[in-house]
């Protein structure tokens, strides 16, 4: 029968219950509120523009720093992040780089929370007229005020000035870059040329030619990582490139495209999507389950002759291949004219913006003067592939061999072109390269009607 | 203080008034309202960063999901959804139950072969994820081994056409833990003297299975149906893990709210809006909650009958 009154032992069973209920709140709610403990050290920053020129002793706190991550180029970062914190010893550097693919929603939840200083932008360009509506976030987080106006920082005058003009948004400079990188070449093998008699292609037909003829001594002539989808569109990018070789090829293009002058169906686009066919058929058998990662070591293996891939991976495939054999880079020749296949296309590697939110803004611009000089961003280019977006820095061997090929800066396509939201997701690119088989089920002439129907339904 | 009564046997209500209490607010703090504010979500052109301006837009959102242009990609992700979790659900319980019917004979060894199914369910969706895409390499991994021995190859989970199929498979794998479970626990409530009346009236096996254990399963089998159908539909993690958020063959809806709300593809300028994600998932939330109210009104019908 229970009593009414409570005994002893229940009063202390009680106790114990609610103290490890209230116990359990407590620590689930001071999870979130970790990192905003550990900023108690900082200083609160004043906006200040000068800020690189304060001495190595005012600089402390913590510094967060966010990069989409590259193993060439995380190297890198880690080597100026060890530097910079001999130089400035009372910081502390926090330093995360993330896949691309969870790099926005990374993005996104660290800047809502309020606790990342640098991060890398992508796609912070102004639209042109007739894609208004289009803006990246990025660009939304520009206008609104998100990232420091770094047009008047002294570290900015580091770089090369045509760069600087290429990546200015409404005038001034958000950002910095580290580097610019070429995504339209091809790595070859070259024992496997010379032992086959061919020569470096320059044109469609010889880079045919060449590939029936690996195929004819057994040896497959590309490699593609297409189960991460993008690698594949680096051969798109360079059809486009050879197709299309001037910036205002490039952006008359994209105005016809977007006011439906051009439709998707038409020679021109359509014939981007027949080389990238036709270089599917020359790729390793299954290559759409075959992971970008897993390229270079095949590549080393011999596995393959040639392979699309940007100059930004020239680290990792360099160290993968080793002493085996010589490797060597051309651009893709999309074009029979030789003259349109002369140029690699690039784009302005990461670029690196400061949040207006920070709360070590000394802290940030104080790293990225450390970066931004000229003998640490030395050590950067060497160690990312990146090619250097300052000038008189000494490049590597790679960078000067391609060095003919990248004489003129060529924006590629993806920097051109403006994606519509309200389109299908058939016409992101919008040339229509995963529906081509193996990576999908259509051909070429399939794979363009369905970008057709999918870009015209948003008009 | 109440006095104990027939449906409420202890002295004092006051112990579980507040540790209930405890637990709906921790419940409708963490499930409820962000649940509602999804809901306020969707109606809005939210970009989920700080500093952009937020507006108002009404059932926009809606009527941009059901547009033209959008129409085959949501198609094609409502086709692919209703495969993966019809396919999913009805093998992987059918596989549970035989495995529980199996399991619940005087074997030795019972306990280690329940270990090995319940395993798949403790391995986190990463380390799943990691194991069959090394599993599935094309060049080198063991199914591509056992393949080359029928003179055969494949790009397993980068062919269009087989990758949905293998993804359903993992999945099956990876959930019958937990139904087998559920069975267990609702066979071993059988009472033992059923089987014997029956087997005296000159049941066989088959007739045992139909008309003893099946209609006594019930309520292990509601549990279970009902489970794994809104587990599935929902389910997102696996295909993201093994094929990436935007692949066309298994994108699922769960991933295009996914792929809109947190990231557009590497390599597009495709902007995000968190606004538009919601409304997404909205009408996902439309679609479970037909479809699963129509299962419980079935298997309670079924229930009574029996």
């Amino acid at each position: 029968m229970a009593t009414r009154q409570s005994r002893p032992s229940w009063t202390f069973r009680r106790a114990v219950a609610v103290t490890a209920a209230a116990g359990t709140l407590f620590a689930v709610g001071a999870c979130g509120s970790s990192t905003a403990a550990g900023d108690g050290g900082s200083s609160v920053g004043t906006p200040s523009a000068s800020g690189s020129s304060g001495s190595a002793g005012d600089i402390k706190g913590d510094l967060h720093i966010l990069v989409s991550s590259a193993d060439a180029s995380d190297a890198a970062f880690r080597a100026i992040n060890e530097a910079f914190s001999a130089k400035y010893p009372d910081v502390k550097v926090d330093f995360s780089s993330v896949p691309n693919d969870s790099y926005p929603a990374t993005k996104s939840s660290r800047l809502t929370a309020n606790n990342v200083d640098i991060f890398v932008v992508k796609s912070l360009v102004e639209v042109p007229e007739y894609a208004k509506g289009s803006e990246s976030d990025d660009a939304l987080l520009a206008e609104g005020g998100g990232l420091v106006d770094l047009t008047n920082e002294p570290f900015m005058k580091d770089y090369t000035p045509s760069v600087l003009q290429a990546q200015a948004f409404k005038g001034k400079q958000y950002m910095v870059p580290t580097g610019l990188s070429y995504s339209t070449g091809v790595y070859y093998n070259k024992k496997i040329f010379s032992d086959n008699g061919i020569d470096v292609p320059t044109t469609w037909d010889e880079l045919v030619a060449a590939c029936d003829k690996l195929e004819k001594a057994g040896v497959t002539p590309f490699g593609i990582g297409g189960k991460d989808e993008w690698p594949a569109g680096l051969l798109m990018l360079g059809s486009v490139a050879s197709l299309y070789p001037t910036l205002d090829d490039k952006q008359q293009l994209a105005k016809d495209l977007w006011e439906q002058k051009v439709k998707l169906t038409d020679e021109g686009p359509q014939g981007v999507l027949e080389k990238v066919a036709k270089i599917y058929s020359y790729a390793q058998k299954n290559f759409a389950g075959t992971g970008y990662d897993q390229i270079p070591a095949e590549f080393a293996k011999g596995d393959f002759a040639m392979t699309a891939d940007g100059t930004w991976n020239e680290p990792t495939i360099a160290a993968a291949v080793g002493d085996k054999f010589d490797i060597g880079y051309f651009p893709f020749p999309g074009s029979d004219n030789a003259d349109d296949n002369k140029f690699l296309n690039g784009k302005i590697e990461l670029q690196l913006a400061v949040s207006a939110g920070s709360k070590n803004k000394d802290a940030a611009l104080a790293w990225l003067g450390f970066f931004s000089d000229p003998a640490n961003y030395k050590t950067f280019v060497a160690k990312s592939g990146f090619s250097s977006a300052e000038p008189n820095i000494p490049a590597t061997d790679f960078l000067d061999s391609i060095a003919d090929y990248t004489s003129t800066y060529q924006p590629a396509w993806d920097q051109v072109w403006t994606a519509n939201n309200k389109a299908g997701s058939q016409a992101v690119y919008p040339f229509n390269y995963p529906a081509i088989a193996p990576m999908g089920k259509d051909d070429a002439a399939g794979a363009a009607a369905a970008a057709e129907t999918d870009w015209s339904a948003a008009f | 203080m109440a006095n104990p009564s027939p449906t409420f046997p202890f002295p004092r209500r006051a112990p579980v008034r507040i540790t209930f209490g405890l637990a709906l607010g921790i419940l409708t703090l963490f499930g409820l309202v962000p649940a509602v504010a999804v809901l306020v979500v969707s109606f809005t052109d939210l970009r989920g960063l700080p500093y952009i301006p937020v507006h108002w837009i009404g059932f926009e959102n809606f009527i941009e999901f059901f547009s033209p242009a959008h129409w085959s990609d949501n198609l094609n992700a409502l086709v692919n959804t209703l495969i993966f979790a019809g396919a999913s659900t009805i093998i992987q319980i059918v596989f549970a139950l035989g495995i529980a019917i199996l399991l619940n004979r005087k074997l030795r060894g019972t306990s280690i072969y329940r270990s090995i199914v319940f395993m798949p369910t403790v391995l986190g969706v990463t380390v799943i994820g990691l194991i069959w895409s090394l599993m599935f390499n094309p060049s080198g991994g063991p199914a591509a081994e056992i393949l080359g021995w029928f003179g055969k190859s494949s790009a397993f989970l980068g062919d269009p056409n087989l990758a949905l199929a293998l993804v359903t498979g993992v999945q099956i794998w990876a959930i019958v833990g937990v139904s087998v479970i559920i069975f267990l626990s609702g066979l071993q409530a059988i009472p033992h003297e059923l089987y014997e009346v029956s087997s005296i009236d000159g049941a066989s096996s088959w007739s045992q299975f139909r008309f003893v254990t099946m209609p006594m399963l019930s309520p292990a089998m509601t549990a279970n149906v009902l489970l794994g159908v809104v587990n599935a539909l929902q389910s997102y993690q696996l295909t993201y893990v093994l094929t990436g958020p935007s692949n066309r063959a298994t994108q699922v809806l769960s991933l295009l709210v996914y792929v809109q709300g947190f990231g557009g593809k590497s390599g597009t300028t495709l902007s995000q809006s968190q606004g538009y994600a919601a409304a997404i998932s909205m009408v996902q939330f439309v679609l479970v909650g037909v479809i699963t109210f129509l299962a419980l009104w079935y298997l309670r019908k079924r229930e009574v009958r029996l």
